[in-house]
């Protein structure tokens, strides 16, 4: 019970920043050259201005700026996001439609970056200042260092183009109709060089910062005490260094939730996968407000939640934060 | 100063640097290696690196010599690097410093704010940013300069938090310094160190989203800029693939260059983790 | 006369080529049954109804869902499909259509004159773009049974402008469908009902589109396909990796990077042609801001054009191709194309003297002024001319910036808010002058009305050659009409065709019986069979 009024009282403290979210994107879109006509057109190739006119009825754009966002909000209260200019439908159709490719991209990338951060942070802090800590330091700073679209297209020359072994893009094998196990094998053979290209990217930071707070817990006096009463090396890393070291870890996964969407708007145009970040690129194109303040909407919603989560599992680690 | 000799100790602060200032000389040499002006046809498009002796990295697709883009680019990333750099880290200091110096009613008004940019999705804002702004480079950078600034604001109020209550600001509080005096003068020294760190990060970032920019065809085309070689190698990634893979190479350098140069500072400044 | 016996060698010329295609099986192989023609889909439409949107983006899928009551036949001539016949009376204000008895719609209602009626006045006349302006003297369309349908102009229309325009503007919706609804929120628009040779089974957005054989095809014995699977693939290297890996058998419209184009036609499996897309030929432009006091001056843009160097720019940039255009009428429209020399051609000289004569000398950094140029970002080419703009005119010492926006903000800044000096995009000509070309050139385009006269110039004579030649009925003397059309705005030169070029397909070597018509990736595909 008292989890469930925590969890509400988050929401809530959460909603005036949504609010200022929404409004000044909304406002910040009213400037941009062009509206969701213009771009119907290009699509269109052409049309008449009596169109135009009737289309922007349509579209409820011949209301003022201020009338729309008041129209939107009032609509937004309700938990009604919209109609999408670009595709016909309620937005909410439309972003769960395109939310399990992002998801699954990220959670797949999220995954391997911390297990490999882990391990390879842990063997680093092990042997610091010896060659394994800068072959695996040096490898990590060069992929912090790359941009994700280039590493994403040489992947494809080189896994895809050249090799053959893995597919040039797409999340699978379209009008194939493959279900079941063939179709989560398929699935898994199309994300492998996104999540890759997006997980060596992701690896380099987790592994920064758990060589880092590796260290800093090795030189900690409980750390001393337990080896100075006898415990093995191992066995001190596992119950007593590791536990608090992956603090930070946690804490990184909870702020790069933020940024979830914006990486993957990249790696889903290289990748022809379609997901939100994709679908945010073309809503702002073509100029769909609807769609894409719905698709920030559920990205605040995911990184509240995601926080949530983080807090939690901050708690369980560290009971001295409990309190 | 010990600072200064322990950043020059460090083996990897001492790579970065040198990146770094290979990075800086081929910015500065490019008008003299390359005395026309980068974007003009030099060439037949698409000649490979080394079949053509005029062009050792050969052209791209507008049939530009790529060595003389690349020399070039180098002065755009980097410029754009540290003007969004220190455009971000103003902002960000400014609020940062109010919001933990004053608490209260501006504490929470800022961290609002800090808050709501933080929840957008930065490349989504600085999508929406160019499009409504243009794709000029001054617009590009300011724009890169607008979605970087929440993280170091956030680091700023930390510091300040923990600094005000400290008794060198209460004794100036006593003899009657304003408030100005004591955030500019007093305390913000202090607070800098994590905060000098931060900004290669966020000049880390601020180049690769010029570059992730320039690959989605909106950056600025009327500058020569290692992002907008990759975009437009793009099309022929199959077979001219060096068009792509050549700058791609050089913004590894630079990025890595500063971020290696920040984890040096970082250790300078942070000794005890040196420590085994 | 000189005209009419260059007419007949064309045609003839067209019948013999066409008789000498070896994709045409009219030699040995037997058409298989069966199998599933899957095509690359480079975007997706918001409406998928070509009855209320004309663009090739829509007739690649909807064409072989929907039909329309002409098609253009092998020869390029209209053909009938649901239409049988059609007459018009000597003053041209009444066309006459028999219909296609025996036909059914998908959901099995019957195709009547009714659904014609209802189409063309409350679709096309209100809906369809370059429809409401081709019907806009449409006054009523009468049935006087479920076979005839009787249109009725307040102004002549020539048969063979109305003809050659309803092969892509006579698409006909069910009337019961559509009767009474919300036209633009009818579910039927992404769910396409019509009585063509495929019917609509599933629209999986983001990903792909079906169509499976309609078993009630009113041309017996068609189609052969058993399924047609629409892929959407919005990156072109993605679309020519699954090309190459056999996932589409068929990318139109340069859905491809030209590039690929090149690479790909080594390659013994496909065939890559600009062959039965020639009714779609299109046209980079060059369009001046005439509003601005240097472009003002006919000299300074005659000086622009002179700096260019086209063919260069076909060969390294476009791979060779496209040709010099000669105005805004292509070559590969013998019964418009009034034939003539590139009117500016590459001349350097020739600009530096126009513009010291215009009064505008090279200042002390050597340049004259500065100009903005806006890319209208239809292909990939696009960015690559105001490149190669910038380039050129440097060397003649005017400055220009390119202005990068999206589309919709490259569309409203040119059309709208004429904030630009130059621009640059894609004209596309449809079969005759009339449907969407003379529109550049004609005054009265309201503000913001997208590729149509916005350049400040406007010219009375100009105006009145379109007119007299939109409402002629003698093909010869509209012909001549054109021609005289072209003279002048070379002349006058508002803007400047730049290249003529025409849309390339890559079709695997398994598709048989494909590109058999000039509009086929617009047509229907009903006797389109995989070996």
């Amino acid at each position: 019970m008292r989890f469930f009024l925590f969890a509400i009282r988050r929401l809530a403290a959460s909603v005036p920043t949504l609010l200022i979210v929404l409004a000044g994107l909304f406002m910040l879109l009213q400037f941009a050259p062009g509206d969701t006509v213009d771009a119907l057109m290009a699509q269109m190739g052409g049309g008449d201005s009596a169109m135009m006119e009737q289309l922007r009825k349509y579209y409820g754009l011949d209301a003022t700026a201020t009338v729309q966002l008041v129209r939107y909000l009032t609509r937004l209260v309700q938990l009604d996001l919209g109609f999408s200019a670009i595709y016909g439908k309620p937005v909410i159709d439309v972003i769960l439609e395109r939310l399990p490719a992002t998801l699954l991209l990220m959670a797949s990338s999220l995954s391997f970056a911390f297990a490999g951060g882990l391990v390879l942070g842990v063997l680093a802090a092990r042997r610091v200042n010896q060659w394994p800590d800068g072959v695996i330091s040096t490898i990590g700073a060069i992929f912090y260092a790359t941009p994700a679209f280039w590493l994403g297209l040489m992947g494809i020359i080189i896994f895809a183009v050249n090799l053959r072994v893995l597919p040039a893009g797409g999340l699978e094998e379209i009008g194939a109709g493959y279900t079941g196990l063939r179709r989560a094998v398929d699935i898994v053979w199309h994300l492998a060089l996104p999540t890759a290209t997006l997980g060596l990217i992701f690896l380099a930071t987790y592994l920064r910062i758990m060589r880092a707070s590796m260290l800093e817990v090795m030189t900690l006096d409980f750390v001393r005490t337990a080896r100075a009463k006898g415990l093995a090396k191992a066995a001190v890393l596992r119950r007593h260094v590791l536990r608090n070291a992956l603090l930070p870890m946690v804490t990184l996964v909870g702020l790069q939730a933020g940024t979830m969407l914006g990486g993957s708007v990249v790696v889903e145009s290289v990748f022809a996968l379609p997901g939100l970040g994709r679908l945010a690129y073309e809503a702002v194109v073509q100029r769909d407000l609807n769609t894409l303040l719905g698709i920030v909407f559920v990205s605040a919603l995911l990184v509240i939640c995601v926080n949530f989560l983080v807090d939690i599992l901050y708690a369980r680690l560290d009971p001295r934060i409990a309190n | 100063m010990q600072t200064l000799t322990r950043f020059l100790g460090n083996p990897v602060a001492l790579i970065g640097l040198c990146l770094l200032v290979l990075v800086a000389a081929m910015a500065l040499s490019a008008a003299s290696l390359f005395p026309n002006n980068p974007l003009d046809l030099a060439g037949r498009p698409l000649q490979w690196p080394l079949s053509n002796p005029r062009f050792w990295l050969g052209t791209d697709v507008q049939g530009r010599d790529i060595a003389a883009v690349m020399f070039y680019g180098a002065r755009v990333s980097l410029l754009i690097g540290v003007v969004a750099t220190l455009i971000a880290m103003t902002i960000g200091i400014l609020i940062g410093a109010l919001a933990g110096y004053y608490g209260g009613i501006a504490d929470e008004i800022l961290m609002r704010l800090t808050e709501a940019f933080q929840t957008l999705p930065n490349f989504l804002l600085l999508l929406v940013l160019v499009a409504v702004f243009g794709s000029d480079i001054k617009t590009v950078t300011i724009a890169i300069g607008l979605v970087s600034w929440p993280a170091s604001a956030r680091l700023t109020r930390a510091e300040f938090l923990s600094l005000r209550n400290r008794e060198f600001v209460e004794a100036c509080r006593t003899i009657g310094m304003r408030d100005m005096q004591i955030i500019f003068r007093e305390i913000l020294p202090n607070a800098m160190p994590p905060v000098i760190v931060y900004a290669s990060v966020v000049m880390a970032v601020a180049i690769l989203l010029e570059s992730a920019l320039a690959f989605l065809n909106l950056s600025d085309p009327n500058v020569p800029s290692w992002g907008n070689l990759i975009g437009g190698g793009r099309a022929v990634l199959r077979t001219q693939w060096y068009v792509s893979a050549i700058p791609g190479v050089a913004i590894l350098m630079t990025v890595l260059a500063v971020s290696l140069i920040g984890q040096g500072l970082n250790d300078a400044l942070n000794p005890r983790l040196k420590r085994r | 006369m000189r005209l009419t016996r260059r007419d007949l060698l064309v045609s003839t010329a067209a019948a013999a080529y066409a008789a000498t295609r070896p994709d045409v099986s009219w030699a040995q192989e037997q058409p298989k049954r069966g199998g599933t023609l899957s095509v690359h889909l480079p975007g997706e439409q918001r409406i998928l109804n070509p009855a209320i949107r004309a663009s090739t983006g829509v007739y690649i899928v909807t064409s072989k869902i929907v039909e329309s009551l002409v098609d253009l036949g092998a020869d390029g001539k209209p053909t009938p499909v649901l239409a049988t016949s059609w007459e018009a009376t000597p003053d041209g204000k009444t066309v006459t259509f028999k219909l296609r008895e025996g036909v059914n719609w998908h959901d099995g209602k019957p195709f009547t004159s009714a659904d014609v009626q209802y189409t063309a006045l409350e679709l096309w006349k209100k809906y369809l773009n370059y429809g409401t302006q081709l019907q806009q003297y449409l006054e009523a369309v009468d049935t006087p049974d479920d076979h005839t349908a009787v249109f009725r102009y307040s102004r002549p229309m020539p048969l063979a402008l109305l003809l050659r325009a309803l092969a892509d503007l006579g698409y006909i919706a069910p009337r019961h469908v559509f009767e009474g609804t919300n036209i633009l929120e009818n579910p039927a628009n992404t769910a396409p009902i019509g009585t063509g040779p495929f019917k609509f089974v599933q629209y999986e957005r983001g990903q792909f589109i079906i169509a499976e054989r309609n078993p009630n095809y009113w041309r017996k014995e068609f189609p052969y396909l058993d399924k047609i699977v629409w892929r959407v693939i919005a990156d072109k290297s993605a679309a020519s990796a699954a090309l190459e890996t056999g996932q589409i058998q068929l990318s139109t419209y340069s859905g491809l990077s030209l590039a690929d184009y090149d690479r790909l036609k080594k390659d013994a499996r496909f065939d890559i042609s600009s062959r039965g897309i020639e009714a779609n030929a299109f046209n980079n432009t060059l369009e001046f801001n005439v509003r601005r006091k240097e472009l003002s001056d006919v000299r300074v843009r005659r000086a622009i054009v002179h700096a260019i160097d086209v063919p260069f720019f076909i060969e390294n940039f476009l791979y060779g191709r496209g040709k010099p255009a000669t105005g805004p009428i292509p070559s590969s429209s013998p019964a418009f194309y009034p034939g003539g020399e590139v009117p500016y051609p590459h001349d350097l000289k020739k600009a530096e003297a126009l513009l010291d004569e215009a009064g505008y000398k090279r200042g002390a950094d050597g340049i004259r002024f500065a100009l903005k140029i806006v890319p209208i970002q239809n292909g990939e080419d696009v960015p690559l001319l105001a490149t190669y703009i910038q380039q050129s005119l440097s060397k003649i010492g005017i400055k220009i910036d390119i202005v990068n926006l999206d589309i919709a903000g490259a569309l409203s800044a040119v059309y709208r808010d004429w904030n630009f000096d130059l621009a640059t995009g894609w004209h596309q000509y449809r079969g005759d002058p009339a449907v969407s070309t003379t529109v550049w050139y004609r005054s009265g385009s309201p503000k913001g009305a997208p590729w149509t006269n916005q350049w400040g110039w406007q010219s009375d004579a100009v105006d009145k050659l379109i007119d007299e030649a939109a409402s002629e009925l003698d093909p010869g003397k509209r012909k001549l009409l054109y021609a005289d059309w072209v003279k002048v705005i070379n002349e006058e030169l508002p803007i400047w065709m730049v290249t003529e070029r025409q849309f390339i397909a890559a079709t695997s070597k398994q598709v048989q019986n494909h590109h058999t018509s000039p509009r086929w990736d617009s047509g229907d595909w009903h006797d389109t069979w995989i070996s």
